[in-house]
């Protein structure tokens, strides 16, 4: 009797999910508005994670997030905690010796954050000065290679955006969409700072990214965004969470 | 009066004389981390010597709060000993609460306050922050410390210097104090080098230290292991160097001790 | 020998420990040069009268007189009161942490502001005195209970006190050391000083107290020269003391 229960209810689990059907576990560092980002209800949120719903539905996978630290993303990747990125992962060159990237699926660019007073209009004017960023992240990277500049990094773009704001630094250095988070979107941010300047250290793409050499979920993932795509569907995210 | 013994806390064990000789404790560990580094850096130069070199400046730093901290929190830690066995209830009062609250916030979370919460009334720098977070969390660790200690001396060395017509004030810098030092190092040592392991909670504030620098590099070229194996090191030979200065301290201390 | 003005004056002192009442109504007079010796049995309230006369103790009422000032009145600066009294307690209570010489110079330079010279100077007279000079270097940890206690007398000495007072100097001693300190405080109540002595040691009492006070219960019973304490003294519990350490 006990045993055909169990037999009944495995029979019926295995009926509801489609027999290919698998969970990827997603990795976010949701601290990077408004890509993604926690919301009161404690759910992480933003253009990457609907991103990266859409492309499971589209390749038929399901999805769980994890929100893991910034500086060390890319090592729980390389332990297989999680089966992959998308976090605003700037696809670069040395990060791809690392680690392999999806198709690119967003475009950005450096966007360089300033009190509402200041007159800067470049990076290399705040020569002197000190200017912060997210620890491992491609603007933080761009504040470390101008001379004369002294670069401090921060957990999260978030605290370095608070001493900008308490004015203990002179300016942050972060993707384009969430410095227009910070400095167009957020109140009180909002009254007090302002993008100075979009940098020309050029295009970046973001990409998702796998553990080097996974190419079963790497191409799980690629399908899923080649559909999203064709569809417009990032269109419509784009419209959703970042405007214009 | 029977000495009191001092409650010891999460510092590296100070090696005692009982564990001298070749194959100490201390022996051991420091040889054995001072060779694997070495051995790393000549054989394996990329990426362990890059990474030595990034840390130098963070090493700095690590010294720098270290350093200030511990001389204010024993300037802390004294004061709030002395207020806690003051007769006066005011003083008293005002020392014992400030051991209760410190004891009961987490350093980390203190960091934070200090740096972020009240970084919208006092705008600090992150060092000064760091610097008087550490102050204030050790200052009272170290304030029940110089309190034991100076509860530990026998009574009647109070009432002898107090005979000869000292006040409390100079048989305490004169009488108790050089005579606690005694009680008082083994345990005040120990939380040097529990101070020295917690400044790398300053790196939450982006104060560049050690670990903060270590951190970045490995951010950027994926060489966690090996960052963090240097790192790690590092800190094991600073914590173990500082532990035998302070236990070549004590042995100075123990000069007037029975032949 | 005796003056007419007493250096110290203890009127109706009464002292409580909580419930315990340790001092009861004593009254008693030491004139300048006079050797006073208390006796009586433990937990009678000896120390803590000794204590009293240099506000070791407070107490609860009456009134107490050395050298002309109110002891307990907080106009009075009570640590120069104490500069002038000396105080040797029954268990030394040397300064581990300096040597013999170092016992006796800090409070002389601390307090009387004399330069360490003319404080080393009168520090190595005074051990010459005690008979310990060849230790001035020494740490106390290393002497003898008898050496100890008189390098405790010596560094008393060392701030040229008016009155010495002494808590049972030689109950703490092996008994072949008690001699070597009895011959000090002998010498020294030769030499003419005020003295309250709380002690057991019946010969010395005998040899050189003008005035022997036995306390019972926090009282004085009874107070007299020691001729007449060791002959026909009435108090029956005085005497039952004196029988049992006789
Ligand atoms: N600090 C104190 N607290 C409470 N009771 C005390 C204290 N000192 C002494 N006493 C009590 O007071 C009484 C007198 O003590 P003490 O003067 O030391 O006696 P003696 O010196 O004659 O042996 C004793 O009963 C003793 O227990
Ligand atoms: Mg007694």
């Amino acid at each position: 009797m006990m045993k055909r229960c169990v037999w009944v209810v495995l029979a019926a689990i295995l009926l509801a999910t489609p027999a290919w059907a698998r969970t990827l576990v997603v990795a976010q560092d949701a601290t990077w508005p408004p890509m993604e980002f926690m919301n009161e209800q404690k759910e992480i949120i933003g253009f990457d994670t609907d991103y990266v719903r859409a492309v499971a539905k589209e390749a038929g996978f399901d999805v769980v997030f994890k929100n893991v630290a910034w500086d060390g993303i890319f090592a729980g990747l390389d332990a297989g905690q999680y089966d992959a990125v998308c976090s605003s992962v700037t696809i670069t060159d040395e990060r791809k010796k690392a680690m392999d990237f999806g198709i690119p699926y967003f475009k950005v660019r450096q966007a360089l954050v300033v009190s509402k007073d200041s007159t800067v209009k470049t990076l290399e004017e705040l020569k002197g000065k000190t200017v912060g960023g997210q620890i491992g992240t491609t603007g933080y990277f761009a504040i470390k290679k101008t001379e004369g500049i002294t670069a401090k990094s921060y957990d999260e773009i978030g605290l370095a955006m608070e001493d900008l704001f308490s004015g203990r630094i002179d300016g942050v250095v972060c993707d384009d969409p969430t410095a227009a988070q910070y400095a167009l979107q957020k109140a009180d941010y909002a009254a007090r700072l302002k993008i100075a300047a979009v940098l020309d250290t050029g295009d970046e793409y973001y990409g998702i990214a796998v553990k080097k050499g996974n190419k079963e979920v790497l191409d799980l993932i690629n399908k899923g965004i080649e559909a999203v795509q064709a569809k417009g569907i990032d269109k419509e995210l784009r419209a959703k969470w970042i405007g214009q | 009066m029977e000495k009191k013994t001092i409650d010891v806390s999460d510092g590296a064990a100070i090696p005692r004389k009982k564990d001298a000789g070749l194959f100490s404790a201390w022996r051991i560990s420091f040889a054995g981390a001072l060779i694997i580094l070495l051995c790393l850096v000549v054989f394996e130069p990329d990426p362990y010597l890059k990474i030595l070199k990034f840390l130098p400046d963070g090493i700095l730093i690590t010294f720098e709060v270290t350093i200030f901290a511990i001389i204010f929190a024993v300037l802390l830690g004294l004061l709030t000993g002395l207020g806690r066995i003051s007769k006066n209830p005011f003083i008293n009062a005002v020392a014992s609460t400030y051991v209760e609250v410190v004891r009961g916030i987490p350093l980390l979370v203190q960091l934070f306050y200090i740096y972020y919460a009240l970084g919208r009334f006092v705008r600090l720098p992150d060092m000064v922050a760091a610097i008087i977070a550490m102050s204030l969390c050790y200052g009272a660790y170290m304030g029940e410390v110089f309190r034991a200690g100076i509860e530990s001396i026998d009574k009647g060395q109070m009432e002898a210097a107090r005979s000869l017509g000292f006040n409390r004030t100079q048989t305490m810098f004169y009488v108790i104090l050089p005579q606690a030092w005694r009680t008082i190092l083994p345990p005040v040592g120990n939380e040097f080098i529990a101070l020295l392991k917690d400044t790398s909670l300053v790196s939450i504030l982006a104060v560049a230290d050690m670990l903060r620098r270590g951190r970045e590099f490995a951010s950027e070229t994926f060489t966690y292991f090996e960052t963090y194996t240097v790192i790690a090191l590092v800190y094991l030979l600073i914590t173990l160097l500082l532990s035998k200065m302070v236990s070549i301290l004590e042995e100075k201390l123990n000069y007037y001790d029975q032949s | 020998m005796t003056s007419p003005e007493p250096i110290i004056t203890i009127e109706n002192v009464n002292k409580y420990f909580g419930q315990l009442k340790a001092l009861s109504e004593v009254s008693l007079q030491v004139r300048p040069g006079e050797k006073v010796v208390i006796i009586g049995p433990s937990g009678s309230g000896k120390s803590t009268l000794l204590r009293t006369i240099n506000r070791l103790e407070e107490i609860d009422s009456g009134r107490i007189i050395v050298d002309g000032l109110d002891v307990m009145d907080d106009k009075n600066d009570i640590n120069r009161i104490r500069m002038e009294v000396g105080m040797v307690f029954q268990r030394f209570n040397l300064f581990p942490h300096k040597t013999v010489l170092g016992n006796l110079t800090l409070a002389p330079m601390k307090l009387r502001k004399i330069e360490r010279a003319a404080a080393e100077a009168n520090g190595r007279r005074l051990l010459q005195k005690v008979g310990i000079e060849e230790k001035a270097a020494v740490y106390p940890a290393r002497l003898s209970g008898g050496q100890q206690q008189r390098v405790a007398i010596a560094r008393a000495l060392a701030m040229n006190p008016k009155i010495m007072l002494f808590d049972e100097p030689t109950s703490a001693l092996d008994p072949e050391m008690i001699g070597e300190v009895l011959d000090v405080m002998v010498n020294l109540a030769r030499e003419g000083m005020t003295m309250v002595v709380v002690t057991h040691e019946m010969g010395f009492a005998r040899e050189v107290a003008d005035m022997v006070v036995f306390m019972d219960q926090g009282q004085i019973l009874e107070t007299g020269p020691p001729e007449h304490f060791f002959q026909d003294c009435r108090h029956p519990r005085a005497r039952k003391f004196l029988s049992q350490i006789l």
